[in-house]
């Protein structure tokens, strides 16, 4: 007797809602601008922002515009990208520590090959033409030359 | 010997059908700041912390993830569970055991959920086992329903004695500057004029779908009674299963065998033999007008059969012998990760005399109960006495 | 995207996700009989002779191991019944499932315990507890309780 698998598909449609601060940080994305919050009590300044400091347990109004040039702290390459990738090629993608920032943002790698990468210490952000409210009006971090 | 436990603070936020100002982590902190500045502690005197949610209701695994340092998981003992309905309690139960085994003295257990982001009813189908019920599953409101109209045709309740049970959750959701749905001109008239969902459930005789948090601060004797004027005491705590598929039970609401069971448990801890008389209050999970009438049978407030004559009499309204759920119950709140914890708070709330305008008088003895698929039942009693 | 002054951005997206679910053994021997013989077993407890539906190794109540398969009567009542209203996604398809439709827990002749199951009835006032149905078989049958029983009937009155 063979033995019986289902073969099956859950779909559920779902939103996220972002919250006042990271509300501003997408706004400011969306105008070109990277935002940060940092903490009046312990100083550590959050990317993407926040307005709790969990670690102090007290709210953060402190806002500081980043440059949008940091360190590539990291990355991976991708050899076989997801469905929800931009494309088929190989992608890079790196964890960046921006300039100012304590904490690291994970964005895509690009105008670089990946067999280049290893080299790359400093990248900055290349913006899109028309750019949403979303992380994806940074299209990618390219090497900075 | 376990030690003695007792909660000493609670925190709330304001439930709200869609809360867009704030996100889940946010939402989080919102609570359990309040719980701290309640009992006046920092987030350091917190020895460990426990964490419930019913995912996938967010659409995304392990919300609290995504949320750790807005409930001061940062580098802190914690734990996270899922146990559908009842997670609440569960959480609840988890931190009554955390601190009556003497590893932590201080233990804040939270509960969450923002319910706009998903589709409740699509979501609680995947509860559903895959070959067995999803496909014809339908829901919470399915499910109730089916489960209804054998309650229905057990005991002869009426649409209207459920209806009743609707009409004082939203008079009593007044009192409760937390509560969803507020309610004060509901007639039993408005309910059964309602839009049917799933005959017999119309929409005002089920609970909501909610955003919001709630947090818990337990403690061990000393510090309870060094932190709170009148802490609530926990003098027992129960659990109990029912068996796996959902037509397993005969009666799964009209003769709740896990309700049944946790709760003589828990009354035998307690010392309790006539709840209607012993209890002041209770905070029950009663999802549907028609369950909560079940559930006063279930629990022993009343004979079998008996839950319709109960809420005619008015024994369970505000001013009655037992007051059910003065809070306005999970018919006016649901946020269902936090809904059962609410339960517990709204106890304690009763017990240290904080309930504001819902506050019942001289309670010394209240009930809260969790339940979740497949009719799992947890039971907490709360008192004023050591 | 727009929002009130209130509001903070929101993102919609879907949870889309495929499963292999491995029906286990005695599922697989229900659904092979259902499939090849147009017959619903159930399992008996040699402890408390309850019979059960669906099957499983251990009855929960005795903790007994369960053995004997017994054939079920495609006939039974209904123990709790509604008519659907409330549209939903069906998180099967990610599609609306059509309402109304008749829903209910029923249990077979021979059985102890009962199943979810389609109605075709959707008037509320035409259904009760304690009716009587019978199963409606769709063919050619797949091995699927939802698909090789269309739904159930009611018979008599």
């Amino acid at each position: 007797m063979d033995e019986w698998v289902v073969h099956q598909r859950i779909k559920i449609p779902f939103m996220y809602t972002a919250g006042r601060a990271l509300t501003r940080f997408l706004e400011g994305l969306a105008r070109g601008e990277i935002w940060a919050t940092r903490c009046a009590s312990c100083g550590r300044v959050y990317l993407p922002p926040l307005n709790f400091c969990g670690r102090c347990w007290r709210g953060i109004d402190r806002w500081c515009q980043l440059p949008p040039l940091g360190e590539l702290i990291s990355y991976t390459i991708i050899q076989r990208p997801l469905p929800e990738h931009p494309d088929r090629s190989p992608l890079i993608l790196g964890l960046i520590r921006l300039d100012g920032a304590d904490t690291n943002l994970v964005h895509l790698i690009g105008d670089v090959d990946p067999s280049e990468v290893e080299r790359v210490t400093r990248v900055r952000a290349v913006w899109r033409d028309e750019r949403p409210a979303s992380i994806l009006a940074i299209s990618h971090f390219a090497p900075l030359t | 010997m376990p030690r003695r436990v007792a909660i000493i603070s609670t925190g709330q936020t304001k439930h709200r059908a869609k809360r867009r100002d704030v996100n889940v982590r946010e939402l989080i902190t919102e609570a359990v700041t309040r719980a701290l500045e309640e009992a006046d502690i920092r987030m350091k005197d917190i020895d460990a912390v426990v964490i419930g949610n019913m995912e996938p209701f967010e659409g995304f695994l392990f919300p609290e993830l995504w949320a750790v340092e807005g409930w001061g998981g940062y580098l802190k003992p914690s734990v996270k569970f899922n146990t559908g309905g009842t997670v609440g309690t569960t959480t609840a139960i988890a931190a009554y055991y955390y601190v009556a085994s003497g590893i932590y003295d201080v233990v804040l257990a939270i509960g969450f959920e923002k319910q706009s982001e998903g589709h409740t009813q699509t979501a609680i189908t995947t509860v559903g086992d895959p070959i067995w019920e999803r496909a014809i599953m339908a829901g919470a409101v399915g499910n109730f329903a089916v489960m209804a109209s054998t309650y229905i045709h057990d005991s002869g309740v009426t649409e209207e004695q459920a209806a009743k049970v609707a009409v004082k959750a939203r008079r009593n959701a007044c009192n409760n500057e937390y509560a969803h749905l507020q309610m004060p001109d509901i007639t039993v008239e408005d309910v059964l004029k309602s839009r049917m969902l799933a005959y017999p459930v119309k929409l005002l005789d089920m609970c909501p779908q909610s955003d919001g948090a709630c947090a818990v601060v337990f403690a061990e004797e000393s510090r309870a009674k060094q932190l709170a004027p009148r802490p609530a005491w926990i003098k027992a705590v129960a659990t109990a299963h029912e068996q796996q598929y959902m037509g397993d039970s005969p009666k799964r609401l009209a003769a709740m065998r896990s309700q049944v069971a946790a709760s003589r448990r828990a009354y035998a801890y307690a010392g309790i033999t006539n709840p209607r008389k012993e209890l002041d209050v209770a905070e029950i999970y009663e999802v549907a007008s028609f369950a909560e009438l079940a559930m006063y049978e279930n629990l022993g407030f009343c004979e079998r059969g008996e839950g319709g004559k109960l809420i005619d009499a008015g024994v369970t309204e505000m001013t009655g012998e037992l007051p059910v759920n003065p809070s306005g119950g999970v018919l006016s709140t649901n946020p269902i990760g936090a809904t059962a914890l609410i339960r517990v708070a709204e106890a304690a709330l009763q017990v240290m005399g904080k309930a504001g305008k819902r506050q019942i008088d001289g309670v010394r003895t209240a009930l809260a109960t969790g339940y979740g698929g497949n009719a799992w039942t947890d039971v907490m009693i709360l008192s004023r006495d050591l | 995207m727009t929002k009130k002054d209130d509001e903070t951005q929101r993102v919609q997206y879907l949870l889309d996700i495929e499963y292999h679910y491995a029906a286990g053994e005695l599922a697989t021997r229900f659904f092979t009989e259902l499939k090849e013989a147009g017959r619903i077993m159930g399992m008996r407890c040699s402890g408390c002779h309850r019979v059960y539906l669906p099957p499983r190794p251990v009855c929960g109540i005795c903790y007994k191991e369960l053995k004997d398969w017994v054939p079920l009567s495609d006939e039974g009542i209904i123990v709790g019944c509604t008519v659907v209203h409330l549209p939903f996604i069906d998180p099967m398809t990610g599609e609306q499932r059509p309402v109304p439709y008749g829903f209910a827990i029923i249990r077979l002749d021979g059985a102890s315990t009962s199943i979810y199951h389609f109605v075709d009835e959707t008037d509320e006032k035409k259904l009760r507890v304690g009716q009587r149905v019978k199963a409606v078989f769709r063919e050619p049958r797949t091995g699927s309780l939802h698909h090789d029983i269309k739904y159930f009937r009611l018979v008599g009155k």
